[in-house]
C-alpha cells in the first residue's frame, strides 16, 4: 500500500514538474512578451478598419497611430473624407476624440465606438495588455497558451479576457473579451502573421466578432509597422490638431 | 398648407428612407491595404456641400413674425433654401504649414437671395519642436468644454446650441502653444498666448475697435482632469476670467463644467416705450454638464447654463412690447420708424441665440436601433427656465453611404407669449439636409 501511496506521490511530482515551465516563468513577464512581440513599446503604423454588415456591404477607415510606452497612444483618420483629420487621443484611461472642424477635443469614453461596427474605441486605441490586466492563470495546452487575464481597475473596458497565445512564438492567435460575470462581449482572432521589418513579426489582420452584433464583422489590417521614438509631448490634448504633422 | 408639406417631404424622405436599402457592391472576402492610399502628399484638397432645404410653419402673432414680415404677408407656410461648399486646403514643407477653409453660403427665401463667402480660417502654422506651435491668421480656438454653450471661450464666436457642431468662424490672431509632459498626476501643462487686433476692418465684429487684446489659456491634465484657466483683456470687451473642466467619471460617464466671470459688464436694455438704460455690473456665467452612454447605446448630454450678462424674463417682455409698440405705430401710421429701431436693438443683442439667464439642454441620441447600421435617432430639448418656453428638436441622422450624410430633422418652438420661444417667427420647422464630403 504504502508503495502505491509512493508511486502515486512520484506521479504528481513528476507531473508538476513536466508543467513547471509554464508555471516557473513568471505570469506577468510572459504577458509582456505577448505585448512586445505584437508591438515595439513605441511605434508607428497604419490601419484599415473595414466593417463588413451581414449582406457584405462594407465601410471602410484608414488611419494612422502612434504609440508610445505602455499607456500612451494617439490615431489619426486619413480617410475616407468625412473622417480625414479627426484623431483620437489615449492616456491611460483618459480618451479624447478631436472633430477639426467641429471644436476643441472632446472626452470619450472607452465602450463608444467612433467608427461604429464591432471595433469599440478601447480596442482601435488598444495599449498593452500588461498595462491594463493582471495574470490570474496561465494554461498550456498542446502548442498554445492560455491566459486569464482581470483587469486592473474598473476603468478598463472588459473585465475580463481569455488570451491563447501561440507558445513557440509567444503572439496571440485569439482572445475572447468577458463581462465579469463571464459574459463574452467579443472575440479577436489574430490572422496571417507577417514580416514587417525591422524584427517585427506579427499577426497583419485582426478580426472580431460579437454575439451582440450578430452576423457583423470588423476586421482591421496593419500595414507599415515600424519603431519610432516621441516626445511625450506628442499625447496632448494641445497637440491633437497637429497630428498630421507626424506622418 | 399640406400642399407644401407633401411637396417638401416627397421630395426629401424617399431620400432619406430608401438610401438604407441602396445595395452597395461587395468586395471579395481577402482584405487589401493598398499603400498609395496612405503615401502623405505635401498638399490637401478636400471639404464638404451641403444642400438644405426647409419649411417654417408661422405664428403670425409672434412679435418677432411681426417684426420680420410686418410689411408683407408670407402665408402660413415659409420655405426657404440652404446650399453651402467649404473647401479647404492644406500645404506642408518642413515645420511650416499654411492652411485656408473658405465657406460659401446661399440662402434663398422669398423676402431675398443672398450668398456670402467668407474665409474661416486661414494661417501659417510654424511647428519648430513637437512642444512649439506658433500660428499666425484667421483661427477658430474652440475653447471651453461645453457641449451646447460656452461661456469660457471669449475668443468664440457663439456657438448655436440647435446645431452646437457647425463649423464657426474664427478672428484674425497671433497664438502660440507651448506644451510639457511630466510624469505623476501632472501629466501635461501647456500655455496658448493669443493677441487679437481689433482695428476696422479686422476683427471688428469682435469689440470695440482700435485696441490690441490679449487672451490666454493655461491647460492642466491633474489627477486625470483636464483643467483650463482662460483670461482675456485689451479693452475690445470688459476683462474676463474663466477656467473649465472635463473629466471621466466612469467608462461611460463624463462630467464638465464652466465658470466666466466678466469684469464691469455693460448691459444696454430697452423699456417698453424704446428709452435705453445701461447698467454696469460683474457678470458671472457658468455650465454644468454630463455625458452618459447606456449599455444599449444610448448617450445622454444633459447641460445646465447660466449666464447673469443676459437679460431677465421682465427685461425680454419689455424688448417684445417695443416691437408691440412698433407694430401698432406702423398698422396705425403706416410709418415703420420704431420697427427699425427695433431691429437694430434685435441684431445687437436681443437677438443673439439665447439671449436670458437659465436654460437646461437634453440630447438623447440613440446609437443604431432595431440593428439598422448607420442610423441614429435622437431627440433635443431646450429649455428656457425663466420663462418656461421650451425648443424640441427629433432628428434622423443615416451615414451608410460613404462620405455622405442624410439628416432629418424638425423643431418645435413653443411657450406662453412674451416668453423666448413663445415669440420665435415660426412654430415649426422641418429641415432635410444632404452633405457629401470629399
Amino acid at each position: 500500500m504504502y508503495r502505491m501511496i509512493i508511486l502515486k506521490l512520484a506521479a504528481i511530482i513528476t507531473g508538476l514538474l513536466l508543467s513547471a515551465p509554464v508555471y516557473a516563468m513568471d505570469n506577468e513577464s510572459l504577458l509582456k512578451q505577448v505585448d512586445r512581440n505584437l508591438n515595439p513599446e513605441s511605434y508607428e503604423s497604419y490601419r484599415k478598419l473595414i466593417n463588413i454588415e451581414p449582406d457584405g456591404r462594407k465601410k471602410e477607415y484608414t488611419l494612422f497611430s502612434v504609440k508610445k510606452g505602455q499607456d500612451k497612444t494617439v490615431a489619426l483618420f486619413i480617410a475616407p473624407a468625412s473622417e480625414n483629420g479627426r484623431s483620437t487621443l489615449r492616456l491611460g484611461d483618459n480618451m479624447w476624440l478631436y472633430i477639426p472642424n467641429v471644436g476643441k477635443p472632446i472626452r470619450i469614453t472607452s465602450l463608444q465606438s467612433v467608427v461604429g461596427g464591432v471595433f469599440n474605441n478601447a480596442d482601435i486605441l488598444q495599449l498593452d495588455y500588461a498595462a491594463e490586466y493582471n495574470v490570474e492563470k496561465i494554461e498550456e495546452s498542446g502548442n498554445e497558451y492560455l491566459l486569464h487575464l482581470k483587469a486592473k481597475t474598473k476603468a478598463v473596458a472588459y473585465d475580463k479576457l481569455r488570451l491563447w497565445a501561440d507558445s513557440t512564438r509567444k503572439l496571440p492567435t485569439k482572445i475572447e473579451c468577458l463581462t465579469e460575470t463571464d459574459m463574452l462581449i467579443k472575440t479577436l482572432y489574430f490572422k496571417e502573421v507577417k514580416d514587417f521589418g525591422g524584427g517585427i513579426v506579427r499577426p497583419s489582420v485582426i478580426e472580431t466578432d460579437s454575439p451582440l452584433y450578430k452576423d457583423y464583422k470588423s476586421v482591421m489590417i496593419y500595414a507599415k509597422i515600424k519603431k519610432r521614438e516621441f516626445k511625450d509631448e506628442v499625447f496632448t490634448l494641445t497637440f491633437m490638431p497637429n497630428m498630421e504633422s507626424l506622418r | 398648407m399640406v400642399r407644401y408639406i407633401t411637396i417638401f417631404l416627397t421630395a426629401c424622405l424617399p431620400i432619406f428612407f430608401i438610401a438604407p436599402y441602396v445595395v452597395i457592391p461587395s468586395y471579395a472576402e481577402e482584405y487589401s491595404f493598398d499603400l498609395s492610399e496612405i503615401e502623405k502628399k505635401p498638399y490637401h484638397l478636400g471639404g464638404h456641400m451641403e444642400l438644405k432645404p426647409y419649411i417654417f410653419m408661422s405664428d403670425k402673432d409672434a412679435r418677432l413674425y411681426k417684426l420680420r414680415y410686418y410689411n408683407r404677408n408670407e402665408g402660413d407656410i415659409i420655405d426657404e433654401y440652404h446650399a453651402e461648399l467649404q473647401l479647404e486646403g492644406g500645404i506642408e514643407k518642413g515645420i511650416t504649414r499654411l492652411f485656408v477653409r473658405t465657406n460659401t453660403d446661399y440662402n434663398k427665401s422669398h423676402i431675398e437671395e443672398s450668398q456670402r463667402i467668407a474665409i474661416y480660417e486661414g494661417y501659417i502654422s510654424l511647428k519648430p519642436s513637437s512642444s512649439v506651435t506658433i500660428d499666425i491668421g484667421k483661427k477658430t480656438f474652440k475653447w471651453g468644454k461645453g457641449y451646447a454653450w460656452n461661456p469660457a471661450a471669449f475668443i468664440d464666436r457663439p456657438k448655436n446650441p440647435d446645431d452646437p457642431e457647425l463649423s464657426l468662424e474664427g478672428f484674425i490672431a497671433a497664438s502660440g502653444d507651448y506644451i510639457k509632459s511630466f510624469d505623476g498626476q501632472l501629466k501635461t501643462v501647456s500655455f496658448t498666448p493669443v493677441l487679437i487686433p481689433v482695428y476696422e476692418q479686422i476683427n471688428d465684429s469682435f469689440g470695440e475697435i482700435n485696441r490690441l487684446n490679449l487672451a490666454g489659456r493655461l491647460y492642466l491634465l491633474l489627477y486625470d482632469t483636464d483643467i483650463d484657466f482662460n483670461i482675456l483683456t485689451g479693452g475690445s470687451k470688459t476683462p474676463r476670467y474663466g477656467m473649465d473642466f472635463s473629466r471621466n467619471i466612469a467608462t461611460n460617464f463624463e462630467t464638465h463644467g464652466e465658470f466666466a466671470f466678466i469684469d464691469n459688464f455693460k448691459k444696454r436694455i430697452v423699456d417698453r416705450d424704446g428709452g435705453f438704460s445701461e447698467s454696469e455690473y460683474d457678470a458671472v456665467s457658468y455650465l454644468i454638464g454630463i455625458r452618459y452612454l447606456t449599455e444599449k447605446d444610448t448617450t445622454y448630454i444633459a447641460e445646465y447654463y447660466q449666464n447673469e450678462a443676459d437679460f431677465t424674463s421682465g427685461e425680454m417682455r419689455d424688448y417684445f412690447l417695443f416691437i408691440d409698440k412698433g407694430y401698432n405705430s406702423y398698422i396705425s401710421s403706416g410709418s415703420d420708424a420704431i420697427l427699425k429701431r427695433a431691429s437694430s436693438i434685435t441684431e445687437g443683442s436681443y437677438g443673439r441665440i439665447n439671449p436670458m439667464k437659465d436654460y437646461l439642454y437634453l440630447r438623447i441620441s440613440q446609437k443604431e436601433p432595431f440593428d439598422i447600421l448607420y442610423f441614429t435617432p435622437s431627440i433635443t430639448g431646450l429649455l428656457n427656465i425663466t420663462d418656461r418656453s421650451y425648443s424640441l428638436i427629433p432628428e434622423f441622422l443615416y451615414t451608410a453611404v460613404t462620405n455622405l450624410e442624410l439628416r432629418l430633422r424638425a423643431a418645435i418652438a413653443s411657450g406662453e407669449r412674451l416668453s423666448e420661444y413663445g415669440e420665435k417667427p415660426s412654430d415649426y420647422r422641418i429641415e432635410f439636409r444632404a452633405r457629401y464630403y470629399f
